[in-house]
């Protein structure tokens, strides 16, 4: 059996419980049991984790866990800027937003203009957003300093960053930030960069289609595999929720 | 009841009784022994007077003692509001109030001892129930502790009159009719008194003994904090200047302490040999009263920060102190059981505006306006107005994304192309509108889609020439 330990303070150590085992015939039930901890991940088997629903039943069915994880960094890789990637995010943001004791919505370095109207249109709370406009000074890893103090202080449930080429060692550094501080870290890289290797929770490739998306998870815990077709909702272009 | 009468007797319209020989007051035996509990103030003020000496250790301790009696001034206030300044070395606190919130008469004089010792002072104490009173019995240099108004007259007695600080040659005039002590004063007629000594003079008497009102003048701080600092050699270090700086943020703190306040903007100014000084300013969410989290701060601020030239000194300018919500700390951590982020929230801000400009981190909110590059604004984040303003609803389908100006496209055969050939998508919008402020707009709005699937926002001026332009992306 392989088992897969995730970054969580725990200790999972299985050897350790050798001589603890209780008799025989009580194993499967004690070895269920532990197993069931959170921060174990069998391969095989999708990975459990606090999620946000993504407002797709059939992308959340694909997703680990049914969503977008709550705590971790992901990579969302559009095939060109602006081909819906924004767009398939934007239900969960609103079912965040519009959450009770909410905290901010972080966007860092966006490459244009948020456009207000449009996200109200979409649900979104606009007194729950922040907008970081880090790559004023054009310094690179200046937006990457914003980005992890974002993930890190715990004041934000989703933060989303722009970034161009960063590197596997600082992919890692933002990754135990929003762990640290229990976000959704959403990092957007371009397609090209998709073969580099990544600490990523969870990185999914993004292509337009006819009034829609088809939604590629590149790596997942357990995800589904191939592409994954979604349409927007007929009259705009985000799903209204529930 | 005795007490009662003797306040009579010095009642303002009661002179032509003293003209009999009267005593001014009858004096009681003069007790020693001081009570063994503290017991509770019998009195309608108590006052806390100090009268304080430069350390003689200190190098020209003497011209200092002015601005260091102010600095313990400022101290004080975190004892009591009501300090007035009694110069050139008395200081006076009415304690009544705050006597049980220090730990009695003790604890009282155990702090304002602790603060003259801070500010390079020695200083004698005495509580009494009136001002000049207590400011007298320490200038004898007798620690009196008088909580009840009935004993004060008698614990006065013995004091020497040169702690009234009455002019040298009236001092002599009553030496030599046998006047040395505050009770032998007292026990003078008072019309003759007046006569031959000065109405002034009854006037001090009368205020000693609580019988005429003494108002004081109350003190009152700075306002702003502004502290200069003289560094023993030239740093260029941004780190060695923000451990340099620590002792003014101390001293900041402790000034913001005092007043239960927190500053919003706070300057750094580093001065240089020869070159005008370098400024930074620092712009808080919300008032800060914190020595550390303002360092940190400061250390980002310092950072961005480029020197012409070593530092020699450096200053910290407050603004406004501003009256600072006092809350408790979070028992979770934010995020974990329903702990709200506030705190945090606000941390996270100063950190990313101390960094990248205060400019830099914004809010959204919606405008009314028709026009799109006015439908929006930037608000201090989280001032936007909540769900439910819907300032935008009803609106037809906008991007996401919206170009900071639009962009003109090139066109073939009247139709846009941006790489490539755009296939219009939507029947158009029109929107013409904002002829009331120059800014007038005569679009006719349209989605696209390019060749890599992209939906695009394009439109075209209604007027001449009639060109096309993106303004913004779906996303």
């Amino acid at each position: 059996m392989r088992v897969f330990c995730s970054s969580f303070p725990v200790s999972a150590d299985l050897s350790e419980y050798g001589e603890a085992l209780p008799p025989r015939e009580d194993r499967p039930q004690e070895l269920a049991r532990l197993l069931a901890h959170p921060a174990i991940w069998r391969a095989g088997r999708a990975a459990r984790m606090p999620v946000w629903p993504s407002g797709f039943p059939a992308l959340d069915k694909g997703l680990p866990g049914g969503g977008w994880p709550q705590a971790g960094l992901i990579e969302v890789l559009p095939s060109r800027l602006g081909v819906g990637e924004l767009s398939l995010l934007m239900p969960a943001l609103a079912a965040v937003t519009r959450r009770p004791g909410a905290r901010w919505c972080a966007w860092v370095a966006p490459v244009l203009q948020p456009f207000a109207p449009a996200l109200e249109a979409c649900g979104v709370v606009l007194d729950r957003l922040l907008i970081v406009q880090a790559h004023r000074s054009g310094v690179r890893p200046l937006s990457l300093w914003a980005f992890e103090q974002t993930l890190g202080c715990g004041a934000c449930d989703i933060a989303f960053a722009w970034a161009r080429e960063p590197r596997p060692r600082q992919i890692r550094r933002l990754h135990l930030a929003a762990q640290r501080g229990s976000t959704l870290g959403v990092l957007f890289r371009s397609r090209r960069e998709a073969g580099e290797a990544s600490q990523a929770l969870l990185r999914v490739a993004v292509e337009p289609l006819e009034g829609g998306v088809r939604v590629t998870l590149l790596k997942s815990r357990g995800g589904a595999r191939g592409p994954i077709e979604l349409k927007w909702a007929a009259q705009g272009k985000c799903v209204e929720q529930a | 009841m005795r007490a009662q009468k003797s306040a009579d007797l010095f009642a303002p319209d009661a002179p032509q009784r003293t003209a009999q020989a009267v005593p001014l007051a009858p004096v009681p035996p003069h007790r020693s022994a001081a009570p063994a509990a503290a017991p509770p103030a019998r009195c309608a003020e108590l006052w806390l007077g100090v009268r304080v000496l430069a350390d003689a250790e200190q190098p020209h301790a003497a011209q200092k003692i002015l601005p260091a009696l102010r600095r313990l001034a400022t101290l004080a206030q975190r004892l009591t509001p009501r300090v007035a300044l009694a110069p050139p070395d008395g200081l006076l606190l009415e304690v009544k109030g705050s006597l049980h919130l220090f730990g009695g008469a003790d604890g009282l004089r155990g702090e304002m001892d602790a603060a003259c010792a801070h500010c390079g002072l020695r200083g004698t104490l005495a509580l009494a129930p009136t001002p000049l009173a207590a400011l007298s019995a320490a200038r004898a240099g007798r620690p009196l502790v008088v909580l009840d108004s009935a004993q004060l007259i008698g614990r006065l007695s013995p004091l020497p009159l040169t702690a009234l600080r009455w002019p040298p040659g009236l001092l002599d005039r009553l030496a030599c009719i046998g006047v040395r002590t505050i009770g032998q004063a007292l026990r003078l007629p008072r019309a003759g008194f007046a006569h031959r000594f000065g109405a002034a003079q009854l006037k001090d008497l009368d205020r000693l003994t609580g019988h005429a009102s003494d108002p004081r003048e109350r003190f009152e701080g700075r306002m702003r904090f502004r502290r200069r600092r003289e560094l023993s050699f030239e740093l260029a270090s941004r780190t060695a200047l923000l451990g340099e700086l620590g002792p003014l943020l101390g001293e900041l703190e402790r000034f913001l302490a005092a007043r239960q306040c927190g500053v919003l903007t706070l300057e750094c100014r580093l001065w240089h040999r020869g070159r005008p000084p370098s400024r930074t300013v620092l712009r808080l969410a919300a008032p800060l009263a914190d020595a550390a989290r303002l360092a940190q701060l400061l250390g980002e601020r310092l950072g961005t920060l480029s020197l012409p030239a070593p530092v020699h000194a450096c200053e910290l300018r407050s603004g406004l102190p501003v009256p600072r919500g006092l809350s408790s700390g979070e028992l979770w951590q934010p995020g974990e059981h329903g702990g709200s982020a506030a705190a945090g929230s606000l941390e996270l801000i100063e950190r990313l505006r101390a960094r990248l400009g205060s400019e830099a981190v914004h809010g959204l909110a919606c405008v009314q306006d028709h026009r799109p590059e006015a439908a929006w604004g930037a608000t201090e984040p989280g001032a936007c107005p909540g769900e439910g303003s819907g300032a935008c609803r009803g609106v037809a389908s906008r991007p996401l994304w919206l170009l900071p100006s639009p962009r003109r496209l090139t066109e073939r055969g009247r139709l846009p192309r941006y790489r490539g050939g755009l296939r219009l998508a939507s029947e158009p919008e029109r929107i013409e509108t904002g002829g009331w402020d120059g800014a007038e707009v005569a679009r006719d709005y349209y989605i696209g889609l390019d060749t890599h699937g992209r939906r695009l926002w394009l439109f075209r001026e209604r007027n001449p020439p009639h060109h096309w332009y993106l303004h913004g992306v779906f996303g």
